[in-house]
């Protein structure tokens, strides 16, 4: 075991002082270091003293871990956030894992030295002697040059070298690289000077340079020319988001508000969702301007977020409130916060939206779950029709439900005891709560064996409900379908994040309805049950969209330091109200 | 005398030296600059031996040669003035090659209205990329056969010299007409098949499940399947069912093999394989299947979808299978290979020669070397007992099948 130990002290040294990692005598074995690190690291994480044997370390770290696990749970029952709060997703697939050594990212060796001032063309000669690779020379320095971020001038003395050697031409792809370091550094004349060369020079550009200058000549006196830029790219193809935004954000710079808005038309016209920047530039040029027909223009942005279930971030949240703030006579007040468990705004004390569906949605939905996800155009993909009949007339039988277990699910969440075992536990502590269970399985799960036990899967029947698919048919088509058959009080039990299926749906506002849905009748079990009393994830009784109650805004908005993931949403809220006009 | 002469252009009406002194990088007006540059053909010297500070260096003068270079040859460009959008596309294309992206030098003017009918962005730049790498093939094709008729060439002058001095007085039994004799012989083997072989199906009930290049694909391996197994020592009697003549399919087969199409030693049909055979002898083959196969089965008939899924659609063979009631059954993978990387479905010509090792030997190691290497790291330990039953197998199978080697001598027997 000493081995490992000196072998172990040694390995964080080669990690840390690795320039010849790549390159040094011992390449041959890199591999093998590798790995030994990524076992040794954990053991090491979790135990720092002499190991007494690797077998026993190994249950060490497994208690360890299995404690922390149980620390961590601890922990969430008070600060829990729901299932699809964000962030939660990254948070569920940390616990248990290893600490890992990230952000040890190898250095990336460069073979030539970028210079750090501009250089005569006898240092550049002398470079490229130097240089030794597959690329040109210009073409690689000056990539690195941009990858770096270097100083124009640099940039500009390897354009003069090389169009001093050439006849004084420079190539089309220096120029684009030389223009984005002048877009990038903000040289504004610059800019307009490769403008200049590339107008005459080239009848048209693709959509890279254009989109460098239109992004350069925002800023300058002629930003008009953009939108000639703009009306190029178009002859081609659509311009991108980035394309219209920066033209938009252009038009703003320069007190242009009709050309702002007729973009931001064009822009949506074209199906491309616009980038929050652009949506907060409107926001922040609000501020100094006091017109109404500008306001409903805002206010149909934030409808536009709320349409879309976009969240803005966490600065165009504070540019909103001092929008909001800046009305003269309407006394707005903004104010961070969060929505209590209730459906309640901690600031204000409103109840939000609720999560649930209106009818026609409600109707829409099903249907759509019916053709596309379990019909599909074609039955015998998921089940086969027989099976569908079958099911169709064992729901209409049977009362309808309150809960829907997925039974697969549910008895493999568990690692410890028989899958029937779990089943049966989770069915017989919902049954005492005298509710109405309808369990999905497939059949094998009736046919004895050390998994599944059949005085088990007999009692699991007495007290519920039961549908058993074939063995190849999808049961989670079933779930779905039951769950939205028994009406809106019934919810469902699985820890499937059903992704697939949502995919399967024809378009994003049936994909958002179905998240909707989704968010309010999914039951999660929280990890860690065994034998103790059943407890769910904490299901959301709001919806979090940008909305308006009266005279107050609700805004969810994503914080800058916290990932979200699709199937999550946002927790913190901007709520603004209207002062009620004092009696003064 | 260290004066270095940075650029001349070859147009120049006056060659003054014109040295240009920047204080400040930043200290010219664009405008101011650009006149100046453009008056004068810039034409700088420097002195190497003062150690040449940056701001001493010249660093625009480059930006008039491109702006004056421009108004010459701006001139020519002018003349078309009806842009179409192909021929804006066209110069988008040529644009993005001077950047170096991965884009066709040449492009064809069907090729360019498939580049237009592309739904989006990523669709048209995939395009490109696909025809670029088309281009860069046949460009690297072309060389290579130059360089090889150029030796060939060679060999022949050299050959020439040589010969002329010891000359025919050799025997020989053989004309040298082995391609031709091969050919014959695979013919004559496969009119057995097509009279004694085992069946196997080609499910060709897929097309609208794939797009044009997914097609292609498919009956690129259609192809070679056919190859194979006509080469092998017992072939099956393939059977192409569901085959709608006209379809899509129809056509590129018979584009591909011309002449020989109405010449094949397979049956062709639009029945489906229900038809055809009796349905409990049918097994479909397909990788989504809960059934594993264990043995090959003579007196089945094993149908393969000849489907190139590239867009994910699981379950398809599966679902069709289910429909028509058929046994359905997938390669033994997981229990001989360790599995790697890489979709459990198999091309149709691995496929096939799986099969017919499978036939002849009835060895699934031997059989699953098709398997391409990439996708797992090797084989998995098989227990004593199956290793058992397999050697068992070999032996009676190995009694009444034909050694590799054995191939021309039985066909010349006939």
């Amino acid at each position: 075991m000493t081995f490992y130990l000196s072998g172990f002290r040694n390995i964080p040294k080669l990690w840390k002082s690795n320039p010849y990692f790549e390159l040094g005598p011992a390449t041959s074995s890199a591999p093998f270091f590798l790995c030994a690190i990524g076992n040794q690291q954990r053991w090491f994480s979790v135990k720092p003293t002499t190991p007494p044997n690797s077998k026993a370390l190994n249950l060490l770290v497994t208690k360890a871990r299995t404690h922390r696990k149980g620390n961590d749970n601890n922990g969430q029952v008070s600060s829990d956030p729901h299932y699809f709060a964000a962030g939660a997703a990254k948070k569920r697939s940390h616990i248990g894992a290893n600490p890992q050594n990230q952000g040890h990212a190898l250095p990336v060796r460069s073979s030539v030295q970028l210079p750090t001032k501009p250089l005569n063309s006898a240092e550049w000669d002398k470079l490229k002697e130097d240089f030794k690779g597959k690329a040109s020379f210009e073409d690689f320095i000056i990539s690195q040059m941009a990858r770096n971020c270097c100083s124009v001038d640099v940039a500009k003395s390897l354009l003069a070298w090389v169009a001093a050697k050439n006849n004084g031409i420079v190539g089309y792809n220096l120029l684009v690289k030389y223009l984005y370091l002048c877009v990038f550094h903000k040289q504004t004349s610059e800019v307009i000077d490769v403008y200049e060369i590339m107008k005459a020079k080239y009848k048209s550009l693709e959509s890279g340079g254009y989109t460098l200058l239109i992004r350069g000549l925002i800023h300058s006196d002629r930003w008009r020319e953009s939108l000639l830029l703009l009306e190029d790219i178009k002859k081609v193809m659509v311009p991108s988001k980035k394309n219209y935004g920066d033209c938009i954000q252009g038009a703003l710079l320069h007190q242009d508000v009709n050309t702002a808005w007729s973009l931001y038309q064009e822009l949506v016209g074209h199906n491309l969702i616009p980038p929050l920047e652009t949506l907060k530039a409107f926001f922040d040029y609000g501020k100094d301007i006091n017109d109404d027909h500008y306001s409903d223009k805002l206010l149909d942005i934030l409808l536009y977020l709320r349409n879309n279930q976009l969240y803005p971030g966490e600065s165009f949240a504070h540019s909103i409130k001092t929008w909001f703030e800046s009305i003269p006579g309407r006394q707005w007040k903004g104010q961070f916060t969060t929505i209590q468990k209730s459906g309640q705004c901690s600031g204000c004390g409103r109840t939000i939206e609720s999560i649930h569906l209106s009818p026609e949605e409600y109707e829409f939905l099903k249907e759509k779950i019916m053709r596309d996800v379990i019909d599909g155009g074609d039955q015998y993909k998921k089940t086969t029709p027989q099976e569908l009949k079958r099911f169709e007339s064992f729901v209409n039988s049977c009362p309808p439900f309150d809960i829907v277990i997925d039974g697969l699910n549910v008895a493999k969440m568990f690692s410890k005891g028989r899958e029937s075992q779990n089943l049966l536990g989770v069915v017989s502590q919902l049954a005492q709560q005298n509710l109405q269970l309808l369990v999905l399985g497939r059949k094998h799960m009736l046919r004895p064996s050390s998994q599944w036990r059949k005085d088990e899967m007999e009692q699991v029947q007495k007290q519920a409900h039961c549908f058993f698919a074939d063995n190849i048919s999808q049961d989670d088509p079933f779930l779905l379908y039951a769950t939205l058959n028994s009406g809106n009080h019934c919810k469902f039990i699985t820890k499937d994040l059903l992704r697939d299926h949502k995919a399967c749906l024809p378009d994003a506002r049936t994909q958002r309805l179905f998240f909707k849905w989704q968010q309010g009748h999914q039951l999660a079990i929280m990890k860690g049950f065994q034998k103790s009393k059943l407890t769910f994830q904490h299901i959301l009784s709001y919806d979090t969209v940008v909305q308006r109650t009266g005279d107050s805004w609700h805004i969810p908005y994503d914080e800058d330091l916290v990932q979200r993931s699709s199937c999550e949403v946002p927790t913190k809220w901007l709520c603004l109200q209207r002062k009620t006009p004092g009696p003064c | 005398m260290n004066v270095t002469v940075r650029f001349l252009r070859p147009f120049a009406r006056c060659l003054v030296p014109y040295t240009f002194h920047r204080k400040r990088s930043h200290f010219y007006s664009g405008v101011l600059q650009r006149y100046m540059s453009s008056k004068a053909p810039s034409l700088s010297c420097h002195n190497k031996d003062s150690a040449s500070p940056p701001e001493q260096l010249e660093l625009d003068g480059w930006k008039a040669t491109m702006k004056s270079s421009i108004q010459e040859d701006g001139v020519s460009e002018v003349s078309d003035k009806d842009e179409d959008s192909l021929a804006t596309t066209r110069e988008l294309i040529e644009m993005w090659r001077l950047l170096g992206k991965e884009v066709p030098e040449h492009i064809t003017e069907d090729e360019l209205k498939t580049l237009m009918e592309c739904a989006s962005k990523s669709a048209k730049k995939k395009y490109l990329r696909y025809l670029y790498g088309k281009e860069k093939a046949k460009k690297a094709k072309q060389a290579k056969k130059e360089m090889k008729a150029e030796a060939r060439e060679e060999a022949k002058r050299a050959r020439l010299l040589e010969t002329t001095a010891e000359e025919q007085q050799q025997d020989f039994m053989f004309l040298r007409l082995w391609d031709r004799q091969i050919n014959i012989a695979l013919g004559w083997k496969g009119v057995q098949a097509m009279q004694f072989g085992q069946p196997l199906v080609f499910d060709m009930a897929y097309d609208n499940y794939m797009k044009p290049s997914e097609l292609q694909n498919t009956v690129s391996q259609l192809l070679e399947s056919e190859g194979w197994n006509r080469r092998n020592v017992d072939p099956f009697h393939i059977y192409f069912c569901n085959l709608k003549i006209d379809s899509a399919y129809h056509r590129e087969l018979v584009k591909r093999y011309r002449e020989k199409w109405d010449k094949l030693l397979l049956t062709a049909t639009e029945k489906s394989p229900v038809d055809l055979f009796p349905k409990d002898s049918i097994i479909y083959l397909t990788a989504d299947s809960p059934n594993v196969m264990t043995t090959f089965k003579h007196d089945k008939i094993y149908i393969i979808g000849s489907f190139v899924d590239k867009n994910t659609q699981t379950g398809t063979s599966l679902a069709k299978a289910k429909r028509l009631n058929l046994a359905t059954e997938c390669l033994p993978l997981d229990k001989y290979l360790q599995w790697e990387i890489g979709n459990k479905n198999l091309t149709l010509d691995q496929m096939i020669r799986i099969l017919l090792c499978l036939k002849n030997t009835g060895n699934w190691e031997e059989a699953l070397k098709f398997v391409p290497r990439r996708k797992h790291t090797g084989y998995l330990e098989v227990s004593e007992q199956s290793q058992e039953l397999v050697r068992k197998l070999k032996k009676t199978k190995t009694l009444n099948s034909f050694r590799k080697g054995s191939l021309n001598a039985r066909t010349w027997k006939r």
